[in-house]
């Protein structure tokens, strides 16, 4: 999968659980400041991108994923340490 | 002679009630497992063997130090009780024996004499030479052996409790209050409070209102019920087998059910059959199911498999700090693990839901440890409580322990 791949992966989540049109979401934009996330779907947040990639992202860490481009990063380390994100 | 009471390898039968607690601190009637042993011994010294995990947060909470100390197995003649014994009458036996309940140590007589016989270098190894060396006989004693025992010995155990202490009033009674049956069968502490329109019936057993506990009015107590210390009865009905421990807030409908203290059902809502831990809240309309419709024997998630529990009334067991939210609906024979926030959807919640685990829109999901800390810090300090170093050490450890089992339940719901 390739960078660019990987964030329209995430928009597309992002936008389907919380009801926000893609064109809206920016690599900038935050879960809750700017996208209007409840505090329990950014739980629900972390599952989907779990189910979405198939990775497992630690509760603890996960909550330092305030914004979409801090999403693209974090879930970016996972897919790369399991050899899953090309350049 | 020395009393010891000591875990046996069936604690985990009794989870998710004893994740935090020796087995011997569960409620049942009036007062624990432990007040009832202390209560027949008086005036005796009493260790404790546990699991070495509890220790500290145990020791810490209770001012405690003779546990687990094999010191405290010599220089004596000991009297070695199941933790999981529910005891109506002192056990004095004439001989050193070894009393056997359904295949389990229900108490052991041993003389000192005897114990220096005896080599051990830890107690598991000591019980298993001392079964080897004195006679063994069946004995007709009460052991614990699920979480359901709390709640069908229950009415029993506050009758029997109530004899410890006899009708009184102490408290305030207010004139316009009710009451329904003999009031020799009822027990008012000091400084509790019965409000006007509340209603007391003591006709199937008796009604013990502890110190400073208040019953607001419109409410309906039936005996047998313990209301404990400081908790409050915020109208509603309060039905036949009811024990409240300390601090505990109770509106809406419950019947034969166990609270352990600390713990908020506030609102509306049905709760029976079932065990409640410390610091669990109910959000309102929370309500649950202690019946099936067709009548049939409950069986209920006891360490990894439904274990059929043979009752056909069986409520929930909810682990300590577990909250609900507003209208959450728990199914017949659930059990929620410590620390878990259940979500009500409109539909009926799984009868098993990991330790720490979130359940949400019918998914299981997982939560920073560390905020449920901080969470439990903020609840417990609003009652002026502390969770202590060694409280969340041992958190640590059941969420390590039940990791397995929640990434289990959150993979099934990301299928």
């Amino acid at each position: 999968m390739k960078k660019d791949e990987l964030e329209a992966r995430i928009k597309k989540v992002v936008s389907s659980l919380l009801k926000v049109p893609e064109e809206k979401i920016a690599l900038s934009s935050d879960f809750v400041k700017d996208l209007g996330a409840e505090s329990i779907q950014s739980l629900e947040l972390v599952a989907a991108f779990e189910r979405e990639f198939g990775i497992e992202m630690d509760e603890e860490e996960s909550l330092e994923v305030k914004t979409v481009g801090k999403a693209v990063e974090f879930i970016g380390k996972i897919l790369k340490e399991k050899g899953k994100l090309g350049e | 002679m020395r009393i010891c009471i000591f875990e046996d390898e069936k604690f985990d039968q009794l989870y998710p009630l004893v994740y935090l607690r020796p087995v011997f601190e569960l409620r049942c009637g009036a007062t624990s497992l432990y007040e009832k042993v202390k209560r027949n011994y008086d005036n005796m010294e009493i260790c404790f063997f546990m699991r070495p995990q509890l220790v500290d947060s145990f020791k810490k909470r209770n001012q405690q130090s003779s546990v687990n100390s094999l010191d405290d197995l010599k220089n004596d003649d000991l009297l070695l009780l199941n933790a999981r014994l529910l005891l109506k009458e002192k056990i004095s036996p004439a001989s050193e024996e070894i009393g056997i309940k359904d295949d389990a140590v229900a108490y052991i007589n041993i003389k000192k004499e005897t114990i220096n016989k005896v080599n051990f270098f830890h107690f598991s190894e000591f019980l298993k030479n001392v079964l080897q060396i004195l006679p063994q006989k069946e004995v007709d004693l009460k052991l614990i052996t699920y979480p359901w025992d709390l709640i069908n010995n229950n009415g029993e155990a506050i009758t029997d409790d109530f004899r410890s202490i006899g009708g009184k009033i102490e408290g305030e009674l207010s004139p316009q209050a009710a009451i329904v049956g003999d009031k020799s069968k009822l027990f008012i502490g000091k400084r509790a409070k019965i409000h006007p329109f509340a209603v007391l019936d003591t006709t199937e057993g008796p009604v013990i209102i502890d110190e400073e506990a208040i019953v607001h009015p419109h409410s309906r107590i039936e005996g047998p019920s313990y209301i404990g210390k400081r908790s409050k009865i915020v109208g509603g009905k309060v039905r036949e087998g009811c024990s409240l421990g300390p601090v505990t807030m109770i509106g809406g409908e419950i019947e034969e059910t166990i609270f352990h203290g600390y713990a908020n059902k506030f609102h509306e809502g049905f709760i029976g059959h079932s065990y409640i831990c410390e610091w669990v809240n109910l959000g309102a309309l929370t309500t649950n199911s202690d019946l099936k419709n067709d009548y049939s024997t409950v069986s209920v998630h006891i360490k990894d498999r439904l274990v059929d529990s043979k009752s056909i009334k069986v409520g929930s067991f909810i682990g300590d700090h577990t909250k609900t939210s507003i209208g959450t609906i728990l199914n017949t024979g659930t059990v929620i693990g410590v620390m878990c926030n259940v979500v009500g959807s409109g539909k009926i919640s799984p009868k098993f839901i990991p330790s720490f685990a979130w359940y949400l829109n019918n998914n299981f999901l997982k939560y920073s440890l560390r905020m449920q800390l901080e969470t439990a810090k903020m609840a417990m300090s609003r009652r002026k409580k502390e969770l202590t170093q060694e409280d969340i050490g041992l958190l640590r450890y059941v969420h390590e322990i039940t990791k397995e089992e929640r990434k289990q339940a959150v993979q099934k719901s990301l299928m």
